[in-house]
């Protein structure tokens, strides 16, 4: 107990403190809003938008400077959905999983990059919208629904036919796979970047200065894994809908 | 420290906030993201898209061209070597019976000339042995008439018939 009390003694130290779970509501009628996580998403939806106008602005074929860096970023991307779900079917897939991955990595990235403490809201402070349960839950379950689209748009209700390949006892694992794709990948957004940031902020309360820097690295190592990790697997699920029957791993 | 942070965790929750405060946030986010997906695939994926697949295709049409004017420029220049060749062989060849011609001629003349010197030493030699006779046939005739001249003053002309 006595490191328990000398440890919230640190917390009252004026250069860091540490908020976890603490929300600024907004209210619209009966519905509560997280308040800063829609702000902390507005600015990553801006850098995307602003960088994507700035790479379309003026369209040469010889790209360079914007256009060149948005090109491989989309290079990147298409080769993202392309590993996944295949040459012929990838194409329609990659604006969904191409923003999956831009929006997780520039909100894991504003996280750590973006001075959001220096705006001061009530009740709560600005971070990653990506770690707030709602995004993270959000973004699962889109890429549920964009699975079950894709396999129902391709196979019609043969899709569901699907689950019973190779044999009809893989059909309660492949409902319960149903749940525990868009919780696992919901959870593992959140869980690391969550982390990430409570580790860094933990840090920089015991020790202000310098000893969490090689920690911060990692975190933006880490956070951009995340980020791939998401819409890879999106992508997957989203190619394993689309795959014939009888060509399952 | 863990423990701490356990403490502070569940602590908010008590305050009714907590880490897993899901709300109406979760389909706004959604929707949001939605619109978000749109927008860039109108400002993002589909003219960057463009631009790359129209250069790709440019740059593979260029490289298609580039490949058919090799090789016509090679069919080009294998036809010019060939004609080249048989030009040259022609050239041989005119040569060959021009030189061919030009011996024939020159051994035709040479003959023919031999032949008109042949005939000419002929005719000469046949002048040669007219005369000759001539001469005899005259010779002979004053021969005769000398002869009788010197019988006739020898005898007289009464004996001499």
């Amino acid at each position: 107990m006595e490191v328990l009390d000398s440890l919230f003694g640190l917390s009252s130290f004026p250069l860091a403190e540490l908020e976890v779970g603490k929300h600024f509501y907004w209210e619209i009628g009966n519905y509560k809003l997280h308040g800063q996580v829609f702000m902390a998403s507005w600015l990553v939806i801006a850098i995307l938008i602003v960088a994507s106008l700035l790479a379309t602005r003026n369209i040469q074929q010889v790209p360079s400077g914007m256009q060149n860096f948005m090109e491989y970023v989309l290079d990147f991307l298409r080769g993202v959905a392309k590993d996944q779900i295949g040459e012929k079917e990838y194409r329609q897939w990659v604006p969904f999983v191409g923003t999956l991955f831009l929006f997780i990595f520039v909100s894991n990235w504003s996280g750590a990059l973006v001075p959001w403490g220096l705006i001061e809201i009530p009740d709560s402070e600005l971070a990653a919208p990506t770690n707030d349960i709602n995004t993270t839950v959000a973004l699962a379950l889109l890429t549920s629904i964009a699975y079950f689209f894709a396999g129902l748009r391709k196979k019609g209700l043969g899709y569901f036919a699907g689950y019973a390949e190779p044999t009809p006892i893989m059909v309660p694992f492949k409902i319960i796979e149903d749940f525990t794709k868009p919780l696992s990948l919901s959870f593992r957004l959140f869980g690391n970047i969550l982390a990430d940031e409570l580790v860094v902020a933990v840090l920089v309360l015991l020790v202000p200065l310098f000893v969490p820097l090689p920690l911060m690295v990692l975190g933006l190592f880490l956070s951009a894994i995340q980020a791939l990790i998401f819409a890879t697997l999106a992508a997957s699920y989203i190619g394993e809908a689309l795959e014939e029957h009888g060509h399952e791993e | 420290m863990t423990h701490w942070i356990i403490l502070l965790a569940t602590e908010a929750v008590e305050e009714g906030g907590g880490l897993f405060d899901l709300d109406a946030t979760l389909p706004l986010m959604g929707v949001q993201f939605l619109i978000l997906v749109i927008v860039l695939n109108a400002i993002f994926y589909k003219p960057l898209g463009k631009a790359i697949d129209d250069r790709t295709e440019f740059v593979r049409s260029q490289l298609l061209s580039a490949r058919e004017r090799r090789e016509k420029t090679e069919a080009v220049a294998r036809q010019y070597e060939q004609e080249l060749v048989d030009v040259r062989r022609e050239a041989q060849d005119i040569v060959a019976t021009a030189q061919a011609e030009a011996q024939k001629m020159i051994s035709e003349q040479t003959q023919q000339a031999q032949q008109e010197v042949q005939a000419e030493r002929e005719k000469a030699a046949q002048e040669i042995a007219t005369q000759k006779a001539e001469a005899f046939s005259n010779l002979e005739g004053q021969v005769n008439t000398l002869s009788r001249q010197i019988l006739e003053k020898l005898l007289g002309p009464e004996l001499v018939k």
